[in-house]
């Protein structure tokens, strides 16, 4: 079953024309959108659907007041759909779409659908950095950032369920779809990543109380830690509303900032995060704010010191 | 001597308008003013779903649903009464926003007292 991770998150909204603002300002692309919704994408063509919540043409809502509505996974190939249809037709009813797609539902409830992966394969460098006793990998006059630098999501990194029975979800994601448990957070749950991509997780758990089953945060990859801070920078100077970060965490390595949004969860640049294959031995931490984080800092607005007396200071 | 501090004019705030004021000294956070059935009510921007309370808008003056009938944490979509500030929907069930306490001059001026430091 090669899963290769999200393709597409799906969302009902209470507020098509307030989260298409949000969607494009955050930096995707809106992709034939209307004012009842559609795709907005990031670099390599993965990103998130919405459509107003009374939308007839949704998979049903979860039980709680949580807008997400479908997890959207790529796979390699036909036969990975194939062995995923044969697996889970076991014990639940699962669809097959007339574009060759499946759905199903996950053992907590969730909404799945896999199909051929459409992520677009991706030729960018990544951010370069000069550092004394190793190669310099910019090269002289090569500049490391300018006012106008792009900074946009790059790919659809991962999501983070709020879920009843951890137990339960890691279950159903590594017995029936080969997924691999990376780290572990004690009490809240672990993160995982599918066989076909060695990123250190497109999917984490945390429990929670039933209520509040759903979506915690979606991330997209950016370019480098640079670039996080940049788009990060330039999003909350728009008034959006910073909620964790920037900072960087441990287990996975990646850089993190966090905003609210008006799909009902957070939304996060990351960045740099670990690879891993089979060789990997799960770590386990309690979860909290010394394993969460190695560093942590706040926006502030921009500031500089300056030469000569202090303001207001008589000559 | 209590200080007080001018936030806007009461005309400022429409009915089913909710806006964010600060933060100001004394308050960790910012104060959200809203109108709701004529009545001025404000609340400190402070979700109780996590210890310390976060800010609840996704965008500058966003803090109400899409169908503007509850003030919303955009963190995790709780939905709270506007009127008194009681969490009805969401994580924080069941708890509630602290209320801040709006003094009005005669001119039509929304006070507030100054440093409410359990705030």
């Amino acid at each position: 079953m090669n899963i290769v991770g999200p393709d597409y998150l799906v969302f009902g909204v209470d507020d098509v024309a307030a989260s298409s603002e949000y969607l494009t300002a955050f930096g995707l692309t809106p992709v034939g959108v209307t004012e009842k919704g559609g795709l907005f994408e990031s670099l390599d063509g993965t990103g998130i659907i919405i459509r107003h919540k009374s939308d007839p043409s949704l998979p049903p809502p979860l039980p709680t007041s949580n807008m997400l509505r479908q997890q959207v996974y790529g796979v390699r190939a036909k036969e990975d759909l194939d062995a995923i249809e044969a697996e889970l037709s076991k014990d639940r009813r699962v669809t097959r779409l007339a574009d060759g797609s499946i759905e199903a539902k996950d053992d907590l409830g969730f909404e799945l659908k896999f199909q051929i992966t459409i992520r677009r394969e991706l030729d960018m460098p990544a951010e370069k950095i000069n550092a004394p006793g190793a190669p310099a990998q910019r090269k002289p006059n090569e500049i490391g950032v300018w006012e106008e630098m792009p900074a946009l999501p790059r790919v659809l990194s991962h999501v983070v369920l709020f879920v009843p029975d951890s137990e339960v979800a890691t279950k159903f994601y590594c017995e029936r779809l080969g997924f691999v448990i990376t780290d572990i957070f004690t009490g809240a749950g672990p993160f995982l990543r599918p066989k076909a991509n060695d990123d250190h997780h497109t999917l984490f758990f945390i429990r929670t109380p039933e209520y509040m089953q759903g979506c915690e945060h979606l991330a997209f990859h950016m370019g480098g830690p640079t670039e996080l801070m940049v788009a990060g920078t330039r999003f909350a100077k728009k008034g959006y509303q910073s909620f964790w970060g920037p900072g960087r965490h441990k287990f996975g390595s990646n850089w993190f900032w966090y905003f609210n949004s008006p799909l009902g969860c957070h939304f996060e640049y990351d960045a740099d995060m670990d690879k891993h294959d089979d060789e990997w031995v799960a770590r386990e931490a309690p979860l909290g704010p010394e394993t969460s984080q190695i560093v942590l800092f706040e926006r502030r607005d921009k500031w500089a010191p300056s030469g000569g007396p202090p303001p207001g200071a008589k000559p | 001597m209590t200080l007080a501090h001018l936030l806007c004019r009461a005309e400022d705030i429409d009915e089913g308008d909710a806006k964010g004021f600060g933060p100001i000294e004394g308050y960790r956070r910012k104060i959200v003013i809203l109108r709701r059935n004529g009545q001025l009510h404000a609340w400190l921007d402070s979700c109780p779903h996590y210890a310390g309370g976060t800010p609840m808008a996704w965008k500058t003056d966003a803090y109400l649903n899409g169908e503007k009938t509850h003030i919303a944490c955009h963190s995790h979509g709780a939905l709270f009464d506007m009127e008194t500030g009681e969490c009805v929907l969401g994580p924080c069930l069941g708890q509630k926003l602290t209320r801040i306490a709006l003094t009005l001059s005669d001119e039509g001026e929304i006070f507030v007292a100054a440093a409410q430091e359990e705030n």
